[in-house]
């Protein structure tokens, strides 16, 4: 009876990863295992290859040598992930439009969008923005509105782009709060941010990149009080990484 | 009628126009092997390392124990990956594997709602506490699948001097379902259900249950590992299995299994080197 297929997407591997885009090499051998629980951040400084990472652990970006297999397979349907890119960009809609044409993408019949749309827009705290032409939302609003957007998809492992990047501490708790929450109902998340404190908040574990090169993945705990590397002790004491 | 050397010509042909090595893209295994490892992310894990290692890709079937042996005695696997060490001898002992190595146990956990109507929460003898659910009628849930778990659940009562066939009543519910949908129908009934211990660090809905009995030994878990007996079913791959179990057992494999780590906690220990296991 139950030959059930592979347990979702996790763990997700990169083994010896390096992206290359014609001379420029992104990541540069990178290996790392992202596996269930608490979320994973990844910091660096501008260019170390945070984006690219995530939108390679998406599926997005092949990795030119090496290996990435999500849950030991090589190639996996995206169906069970979702990303949230730095700049979402709005469709000329409403708010629930948004979410409806998310949930139309992930194959949810028409007839239980509505409900579904005004339940994820509840969970990101926009209810009763249904109606809200999405460009006309906040930059906080909208960064949640493409949140709701991502969830729709009802994923299993979440990537987020600097979800709280230039929002207020108020816009950036009420993203920390979603995150957190999705994450205690067993989704695993996977963001990057430039914001040591929301690192501390919201990581299981801390990935640090800088210039294409992995140079440490640790607990959160450890990270902040003993970091292995220099690298990451001049990161946490706030010096710069260039 | 269609001639078929005129199809096998035109096959052959065609690999070697695709100029493709037959035998690279045929470099790959079916490991026969449980739900624990696969829900674990365990697999996930390890087989990209070896297949990187290697060039073998290890394709699972993941099902009970009993049925993942089934899997081999039908010849559709080349390796058996299971853990219940009395039926992996009856595998052995009808001539279907070839040689059992031990590989890494893991171990149960007796799970149960925060409530605990049993009142067992904390006890270090396992056998106690089922004897309590049983004497208070408290829901309990049983895989009922053959599965190298639901075989440990029915040794244990066994052991604590229980014929669970015979005793069970209303209070006991045998589901024949897979581990995440008995965890799932324990957090909805408030009922206890044993659970390897990597399945329930993973399992993302314990609403709430919590561990109520752990650390007695009887709750060890070995994982054993044999290559199908390729003198029974020909088609095995017997060099490549070989080479998966050689590498599982080896300094390598055994790291690579002990690497393995959810939220820091280490969910699989290597024993290849103990052959008492």
């Amino acid at each position: 009876m139950s030959m059930r297929p592979p347990a979702l997407d996790l763990p997700i591997m990169f083994i010896d990863v390096r992206v290359t885009a014609g001379a420029v090499t992104i990541l540069d051998g990178v290996t790392l295992t992202i596996s269930a629980g608490m979320p994973t951040v990844l910091i660096g400084p501008n260019g170390a290859g945070k984006t690219t990472l995530l939108r390679a652990a998406m599926g997005l970006v092949p990795a030119s040598s090496g290996l990435i297999t999500w849950g030991g397979r090589e190639s996996s349907d995206p169906r069970h992930r979702a990303i949230m890119f730095q700049r979402p960009a709005m469709l000329r809609r409403s708010a629930g439009g948004n979410v409806r044409y998310a949930l139309a993408a992930a194959g949810m019949p028409r007839g239980k969008r509505h409900e579904r749309a005004d339940a994820l827009l509840a969970e990101v705290g926009l209810a009763g923005l249904d109606r809200r032409p999405a460009r006309r939302l906040s930059g906080g609003e909208q960064q949640r509105l493409a949140l709701a957007r991502a969830l729709a998809r009802d994923p299993g492992v979440l990537f987020l782009d600097e979800p709280a990047a230039s929002l207020d501490p108020a816009a950036t708790k009420a993203i920390e709060d979603i995150v957190r929450a999705v994450s205690a109902r067993g989704v695993k998340v996977v963001m990057c941010t430039h914001d040591l404190g929301q690192a501390k908040r919201l990581a299981g574990n801390v990935v640090l990149l800088h210039r294409g090169r992995l140079i440490e993945n640790t607990p959160a705990t450890q990270f902040f009080a003993t970091p292995r590397t220099e690298e990451a002790r001049k990161f946490v004491a706030g010096e710069l990484l260039v | 009628m269609f001639d078929r050397r005129m199809l096998i010509a035109a096959v052959a042909a065609a690999a070697v126009l695709s100029g493709a090595p037959v035998s690279a893209q045929d470099k790959s295994i079916v490991v026969s092997s449980t739900t624990s490892t696969q829900d674990s992310g365990l697999f996930g894990y390890i087989l990209p390392l070896f297949k990187q290692k290697t060039g073998i890709e290890v394709k699972v079937i993941a099902q009970g124990t009993g049925q993942a042996l089934d899997t081999g005695r039908r010849g559709d696997a080349d390796v058996v990956f299971v853990h219940a060490k009395s039926a992996e001898e009856k595998f052995l002992a009808e001539g279907q594997g070839v040689k059992r190595y031990p590989v890494m146990y893991n171990d149960f956990v007796l799970i149960g709602s925060k409530s605990d109507p049993a009142g067992i929460k904390g006890m270090k003898d396992v056998g106690a506490a089922l004897k309590a659910i049983m004497a208070k009628g408290a829901p309990f849930i049983s895989r009922g699948d053959r599965s190298g778990t639901h075989i440990a659940e029915i040794n244990l009562w066994k052991a604590s001097g229980v014929d669970i066939e015979k005793e069970k009543g209303p209070w006991y519910k045998s589901i024949g379902q897979g581990m995440g949908a008995a965890l799932n129908t324990a957090g909805a009934s408030n009922a206890y259900v044993l659970s390897d211990r990597g399945t329930w660090i993973s399992f993302k809905n314990k609403g709430g249950l919590v561990i109520a009995v752990e650390g007695d030994k009887r709750l060890f878990n070995q994982y054993g590992v044999m290559l199908v007996n390729p003198e029974k079913h020909p088609n095995v791959k017997k060099a490549l299995g070989q080479q998966f179990i050689d590498w599982l057992v080896s300094p390598e494999g055994q790291k690579a299994i002990a690497n393995y780590k959810i939220n820091g906690e280490q969910l699989f220990y290597p024993n290849a080197d103990d052959h008492n296991a």
